[in-house]
Parts: structure tokens; sequence; C-alpha cells
């Protein structure tokens, strides 16, 4: 916050006369007297209520609601740190200055600890305006922090519950789009297989391209309510051997990788904390498409991992076509293709639901890459759960 | 040749139902397929109630989950419940391939849960199958008693 937004405001509260509440926590007149003067010479306008007793205190605090509150620290039957414990249990924010006699370091350590802004010396008290105004700036920062966290808050929820209704309307939409789309699907096939050779030329071209166009929908429709149901609940986390998994995403891929020819090589692979099937569903989706978009020679795959910080860093090297730095953003959102349907087939929809799953887990997805020297994809995740959440991540 | 069995489709997609003849046509069971499209309906027809006074009761239930009226869990669970109808097998057929669906479906004594494929070869397959495998390995409850 801008210093002279503040200044601004104090002195838009002179301007209007508007008196400082100062509420005196004092048992000796002649003090309170000492201190409304120091204030009054520097130009405050002051009202002021003096309390003695603990229930004064609180009743007064909790009426007028003043807009500093000097204490005494010895005040005969309490203490001034008891006025901080009372202000705190109510829950009030009004800055709390201490004006003592003379205060040992410890006691005054134990003031502000409790919560005083500043503690000023009865011997010094031509530093009390200058402590009640960077009080009262302190405690208006506190209260546009205050606001601009609360704001912040709010926005995140909003955001949390749109997002929710999306991947809602999403699968919803997915789900029963699904339904017509099979009818359309099975008849244009069955029409395609009775009539084929019986229409014209013509007719048999047309009910290809529609029931090619019916089919593809669904395999689209297909992956967006396998992309939709990343967010949702059900995946349980656990902790995850990589080893394991990328040597039956490797099986489940071999033979793709007999036919291409490939060679996947991993180093030593470590354990995470995430859900079993998604993490699979990463690398089979990385793997394979370091297969399909390969090079002239056949493909040469690397799978690596080294520690991060509280996560591991994973990166999936290949010797293929590479990727043009410029769509090294474009190819992890959903749909997009960078090459025609007839050059590579697919959806777009792999890299997408990766980034999806590895964004789940707080963890990162990128690529390094050049167009024509293969490319190399990195992501992260987390190498253990929050122990004191195991088993209650969403 | 052996006698043609009877199967009850029991699903509102007229389009399902005529795919479903379709697989079925030509078939070395010669099945019999009648059809209705909600479980009211098909309570009457499995009662023999009001219009069905003469219906025949099927071997085979071909049963949709997503039905006007009475729903296809209502139509198993009442078939279930009564001391005849309970030994009629039960086919599940939907396209729901929701766990909770077919947990709830087993749980309520469907004899099988098939989820109808969306494309027409595997369709048919499906069709066919669950055709081949009552008849042809299963040993049906006795007809009539």
């Amino acid at each position: 916050m801008s210093g002279a937004g503040i200044k601004l405001e104090l002195q838009r509260s002179a301007e209007t006369k508007a008196k400082l509440q100062v509420l005196l926590v004092e048992d000796n007149p002649a003090d309170a007297e000492l201190m409304l003067r120091e204030l009054r010479k520097d130009g405050f306008e002051v009202s002021t209520t003096v309390v003695r007793t603990p229930g004064e205190f609180q009743r007064r605090i909790r009426e007028e609601s003043p807009d500093i509150i000097l204490a005494d620290y010895n005040l005969g039957e309490w203490r001034g740190v008891e006025a901080l414990q009372i202000l705190q249990a109510e829950g009030i924010d009004i800055p709390v200055i201490m004006v003592t006699g003379a205060l040992g370091d410890v006691a005054a350590v134990e003031c502000i600890k409790q919560g005083a802004t500043d503690y000023v010396l009865k011997d010094g008290l031509a530093r009390l305006p200058e402590a009640i105004r960077s009080a009262l700036r302190e405690k208006h920062e506190r209260s546009l922090r205050h606001q601009a966290e609360g704001d912040l808050a709010r926005k995140v929820e909003e955001l949390a519950r749109s997002n929710a209704d999306l991947e809602q309307f999403a699968y919803v939409a997915s789900h029963d789009l699904q339904e017509p789309l099979r009818m359309v699907v099975a008849y244009t096939q069955l029409l395609s297989e009775r009539y084929h050779g019986k229409l014209d030329a013509d007719a048999d071209k047309f009910l290809g391209y529609a029931s090619e166009g019916a089919q593809r929908m669904q395999v689209l429709i297909h992956d967006l309510l396998a992309f939709s149901r990343i967010g949702r609940q059900d995946a349980v986390s656990e902790n995850v051997d990589c080893k394991v998994v990328v040597e039956e995403v490797l099986q489940a891929l071999a033979s793709a990788t007999r036919e291409s020819g490939a060679v996947v090589t991993h180093t030593v692979l470590p354990a995470v904390w995430a859900n079993r099937t998604q993490v699979a569903q990463v690398f089979q989706n990385l793997i394979q498409n370091a297969i399909k978009f390969r090079g002239k020679e056949p493909p040469l795959i690397s799978i690596q991992a080294e520690k991060a910080g509280q996560q591991w860093r994973f990166s999936v090297s290949d010797n293929g076509i590479g990727i043009a730095p410029e769509y090294a953003e474009n190819i992890f959102v959903v749909f997009q293709r960078l090459h025609a349907r007839g050059e590579y087939p697919g959806n777009g929809i792999g890299l997408a639901i990766c980034k999806k799953i590895v964004e789940r887990y707080g963890g990162r997805i990128w690529v390094e890459a050049q167009p024509g020297s293969g490319s190399i994809f990195k992501f992260t995740l987390p190498s253990r759960g929050p122990d004191e959440r195991v088993g209650a991540r969403p | 040749m052996k006698p043609a069995h009877d199967i009850l489709v029991v699903d509102d997609n007229p389009a399902d139902v005529a795919l479903l003849c379709e697989a079925l046509a030509g078939s070395k069971h010669r099945s019999q397929v009648n059809s209705v499209s909600d479980g009211v309906e098909a309570m009457a027809l499995l009662n023999r109630r009001d219009k069905y006074t003469n219906a025949i009761r099927p071997d085979l239930v071909i049963l949709d989950l997503n039905l006007p009226k009475k729903d296809g869990l209502a139509v198993l669970a009442a078939m279930k419940a009564g001391p005849e109808l309970r030994r009629i097998p039960v086919v599940i057929f939907s396209t729901s391939q929701l766990r909770s669906d077919i947990v709830r479906s087993y749980e309520m004594g469907a004899n099988c849960y098939v989820s109808k494929p969306g494309n027409l070869n595997d369709f048919f397959s499906a069709v066919k199958s669950i055709e081949e495998f009552w008849f042809s390995f299963v040993h049906l409850p006795p007809r009539g008693e």
C-alpha cells in the first residue's frame, strides 16, 4: 500500500476535524493529562475516555470502538498486559500503545508479544504522537490487506465453483451426447453395409463420410469424458512406484514398440504420491507420443527422474520430429493438433490429459524441443503426500 | 430343430430394439423377440395382466436401465421378488458404464451386465453372443412350471 494514500487519509481526517478517539487505560490523572497535552501540542484533535478497571475497559472497547488505546503497564489492581488479552479475546483490532514508567526488556517484549503495537516511556512522551501515527498507519494497512485477502479468497472460491460447474457440464453434456450419437453411428454403419453398391457411387461416398464423422465424434466425446473425469473425486492418491508403472505401460505398448522398432530405456525411477492409474496415463501418453511422432530413425526413448525439492522431476526424451518452440504451450491445450489428421492420427487430447493430471497434484509439465532434433517432455509430481492429509487428497 | 426361444426386450428406444432384431435376424436360434417400452408394461406382460393375459413368458429378459414410468432396476427388483419371475435370467443392456449401475444391478440379482457398444459391429456381436450363450450353453429353467 502506498504511503501517499495513507497520508491523504490522515490529512482528510484532520481537515474534517474528526477527533481521534483515544481510550486511556490509566489510573493516574496527572499522567493522563500529560499525554493529552503532548497530543494536542502536536495538533491532534482528541476525544478521550479514561478507564481504570478491566470491566470498564471491556465495555468501552465494545461500545465505543476507539481509534487507539494508550495503556499504562502498572495499574495498581491490574496490568496493561491484561487489556491486551481482553482485546484479543474480544477479537477487536484496535492498536494499543503501552505508555509506562521504566519498563524492563522482559516486560517490553511481553507487551509486544501480546499484541501491543509500540511502547512509549512516560519520560519520553514527545515520541507519542509519532507512535500513534505509525500505529494508525499500520492498522490501516492491516485492514486493506485483510480486505484484499478476503477479496482474493472470494475470487478463488468463485473460480473453483465455476470450474466445478464447467467440469460437471462437460461430463453431463458428453455423457448425454453419447446416446443419440450411438444411433447415428449404428444406423449410418447399417446403411453403408446394407446398401453399399446398391445406390450410386456418390451415395456410398456420402454415407462413408457421415459414418466416419459420427465415429470420430464418438471418439472425441469419449476423450472429453475421460478428460473431464480427471478432476472428479474418485481417484485416490497413494504411494506409486513409477518403475513398476512404467514397466506395465511398456508392456501395454509392446506391439506399438515392436512395430516401430522403438528402444525405451529408463534410469532408476522413484515413487510418487498420486493416483496410480493417472500416473500410468501420463507415462503412457508421453511414450505413445514419442513413438507416434518419430523421425526417420527408430525411436530412442529415455525416461529419467531427478529430485527437485519436495517433487520428482521426470523427463521423457525422444529423437523424434520435435516441436517448434512457438507451439510449446499450445500442445497442452485440449484438442490442439499441429498436424493434419492424415499425417498423424489422434484428437489432440493426450497432452491435455497429462497436463490436467500433473496439475491436479500441484505439478507442472512442459516441453523442451526443437524441430528436427527430438523432444524432451518434463513434468513434476510430489514425492510424498502431506502427512497430515494422507489418504484425504481429492 | 429346437423350439424357438422367447426374448423380452424392455427398451424405450425403438432404434435399439430394431438393431437388436437386426442382430438376431437369421440366427439359428430363431428367437422370438417381443418388446415393450417401459417398466410398467414389462411387469404387466411378465405377470400376464391386462392386455397380456395370453402373453408367453420369456426365456430371457434383456432389460435397459433408463426406462420411463418404472426404471430398469425397479423392474429387476420386482422380478427377483416374485417366486416365478425370479428364475427368468435378466441381462441388463444399457449404455451406462457407471460403476454404481453395474454394482446395483448385480446386487439386485441381474444375471449379467452388458453395456451397449457404440459401434454397429460390436453391438451386433454383443447381442449375438448373449443369444448364443443363453440359448446354446446355458441350461434354462424348464418352461411352464
